[in-house]
């Protein structure tokens, strides 16, 4: 177990240095315009430009850059951001935006949790009944519907009808921060209820549920100690990763309801030529994708002591 | 049961059986089912009524948006701005109301509408033909298996909205370019699935055979291997098309898709946000006619690769 984590460590190094280095290239392909805002590109003489682009080392050749970047990594030195808020470290422009993103993800993940496990055990129980086709019909509209329709139908049932508030503020958090909530939770709870209601009806299926009513065991006993617990196994892979990538915020979401946080950083990172900053996100988000993944590996683990990871290291993924 | 008996006692054997004689125009003839892959599945797809009526729906909505934009007062091309007409409720003038500036809606939310399904069946299109080829050559030649693999895990390592964002900035903002980098980053899903598939099916006995007899690789994959895909594949192209319309949305909405001019579901919603909270009828004509396309799409695609699937053929 030991070696196997730490070959996967290792791994996973790798992975997290290609990908920024991939990125880290892509960026150098911008055009150094986007490096300054539309007044400064009016007043600045080319010399000016220049001046101020070798000042910050973006004209040295494009290899030079990348060693110095290792450099600082090696060092811990994750740089400053220099355009989204001139000259503060990148670590503490973070800092501040993804409380914000983290607590309504968390929220939303727990509402998700509970009511999409909840509708899809309820779904399998009255399976083929109307019960059951609200769900689908639930499931079928939030897959297809394109986020922003639902997202606008959500805001307009919700400001017109309950009254609240339309915009995200940090004065009037709680309220403001309902309307957001379940835009994020909208999809992964149709997620939560589709794949537990068919792992509930494919376990439901199996001889030894039937052994388990021959014994005389109730249907609750039933559906929470057997079928629940086996149909939750592949779900709970993607639990942990689902926690830790709340920190990266939702993109739209935030966007819509002018959430402070994480999810808007990226694209306005690089319209704006702040590479330090994108650069630290892509591995912050790639290290929570992997660790994720990683941490629902041992936790399928615990909850299905027949699963082992020494076995699947040699199995096609 | 005692009828039959009684049957059996009254015929005399030698009516039972009797020797047939050798033909040779008989020998000859090869049976053969009357079995046909398409006629089954459609046949199978005709069963269920309520797809059926949904692809209806669908092709009557599409059909209905070019007669729309025929029947309409105003030309898209020719809308002119102009505040003093902004926010009419909907008349017998404007259909579906004015936006902010002035402009006829019904046109164009029925553009949008256009727009939205000419780039994802182009998109479906693209995804289905790149990612097919690539799905096979990954699972079928084992040399190129390590290196398409590493490429796949590259790009979705890196969030498709710093594809988008670089593209956006750097190639620029239109229909055609919209298009091509969605089908660039689109092809990932469809080959990984196609890929799992081909490596189920590669080594079969009846492929086996086929390789020793000296059949070439396209024809394993087109006529051995392929048909056990389709059901898999029409699911994700089904699936691809209301993907691709909250993809354009999305980044529309962002400003990374589709440029200003060309009205489609992101720029009309997003030009609406601030406003659709007083003029609910900006968010619910468009809100409307798209969820109608993708719901339906979604369901149509759903019961075609039902009925497309081999296994659920009698």
């Amino acid at each position: 177990m030991f070696k196997y984590t730490v070959k996967r460590l290792l791994q996973s190094v790798v992975t997290v240095l290609t990908v920024v280095t991939i990125v880290f290239l892509l960026l150098r392909m911008l055009p150094t315009d986007y490096y300054f805002t539309e007044d400064q590109l009016m007043k600045f003489s080319e010399q000016q430009r220049t001046e101020q682009l070798e000042a910050a080392g973006l004209l040295d050749p494009v290899p030079e850059q990348l060693f110095r970047f290792y450099g600082q990594l090696i060092q811990g030195d994750l740089g400053e951001s220099r355009r989204i808020q001139n000259g503060v470290p990148v670590t503490d422009v973070i800092s501040k935006k993804f409380g914000i993103s983290m607590q309504l993800g968390l929220i939303s993940v727990a509402i998700s949790l509970v009511v999409g496990v909840g509708m899809g055990v309820m779904q399998a129980k009255h399976k083929d009944r109307i019960l059951d086709y609200t769900g689908t019909a639930y499931t079928v509209f939030v897959n297809a519907v394109p986020p922003l329709v639902s997202y606008s139908l959500i805001l307009l049932f919700g400001s017109r009808i309950l009254g609240l508030p339309s915009m995200y503020s940090s004065r009037n958090a709680g309220a403001s921060s309902i309307l957001p909530i379940v835009c994020l939770s909208l999809s992964s709870i149709a997620w939560y209820a589709l794949w537990t209601r068919r792992y509930m009806i494919d376990e439901l299926n199996k001889d030894y549920i039937k052994l388990a009513r021959v014994k005389g065991m109730s249907n609750k006993e039933i559906m929470v100690k057997h079928v629940l617990r086996n149909a939750f196994v592949p779900l709970a892979q993607y639990l942990p990763a689902s926690l830790l990538l709340t920190i990266s915020g939702s993109l739209l979401a935030e966007r819509f309801f002018s959430v402070p946080g994480m999810g808007p950083l990226m694209t306005d990172a690089i319209s704006r030529y702040d590479t330090n900053i994108v650069q630290v996100l892509v591995i912050l988000y790639a290290a929570l994708g992997i660790i994720g993944v990683f941490l629902g590996d041992i936790l399928m683990m615990i909850i299905d002591p027949r699963i082992t990871l020494i076995d699947k290291e040699g199995g096609a993924r | 049961m005692e009828d039959q008996k009684k049957d059996l006692e009254t015929v005399n054997e030698d009516e039972l059986f009797h020797f047939v004689e050798y033909s040779p125009d008989a020998a000859e003839t090869v049976s053969y089912s009357e079995y046909s892959y398409w006629r089954s599945v459609w046949q199978n797809f005709l069963k269920k009524k309520s797809a059926v009526v949904l692809s209806i729906v669908f092709i009557a909505l599409v059909i209905f948006s070019f007669i729309a934009l025929a029947i309409g007062k105003y030309n898209y091309q020719e809308l002119i701005p102009d505040s003093t007409k902004s926010f009419i409720a909907p008349n017998a003038e404007y259909w579906f109301g004015t936006d902010n500036i002035g402009r006829d809606y019904w046109c164009q939310v029925w553009y949008a509408s256009q727009t939205s399904i000419k780039l994802a069946l182009i998109v479906a299109l693209g995804e289905c033909a790149l990612g097919i080829t690539i799905g096979c050559l990954w699972g079928y030649v084992r040399k190129l298996d390590r290196f398409i693999t590493e490429v796949y895990n590259i790009i979705t390592n890196i969030p498709v909205i710093i594809y988008m964002t670089l593209i956006a900035l750097m190639i620029g903002q239109s229909f055609e370019i919209m298009a091509v980098s969605l089908i660039l980053f689109g092809w990932l899903v469809m080959a990984r699935n196609v890929r799992n598939l081909v490596l189920m099916y590669r080594d079969r006995e009846y492929n086996l055979a086929s390789r020793t007899l000296g059949t070439n690789i396209w024809r394993i994959l087109v006529k051995n291997i392929l048909p056990y895909l389709i059901s898999v594949i029409i699911l994700r192209l089904a699936l691809s098309i209301p993907g691709t319309i909250s993809m354009e949305s999305t980044l529309s909405y962002l400003g990374l898709g589709l440029d200003i001019n060309t009205p489609s579901l992101g720029i009309l919603l997003r030009n609406a946000r601030s406003y659709f909270l007083d003029y609910p009828y900006l968010l619910v004509f468009p809100a409307i006619i798209v969820s109608v396309i993708t719901i339906t799409f979604y369901l149509i695609g759903n019961a075609f690769s039902d009925a497309s699937d081999p296994r659920n053929h009698v």
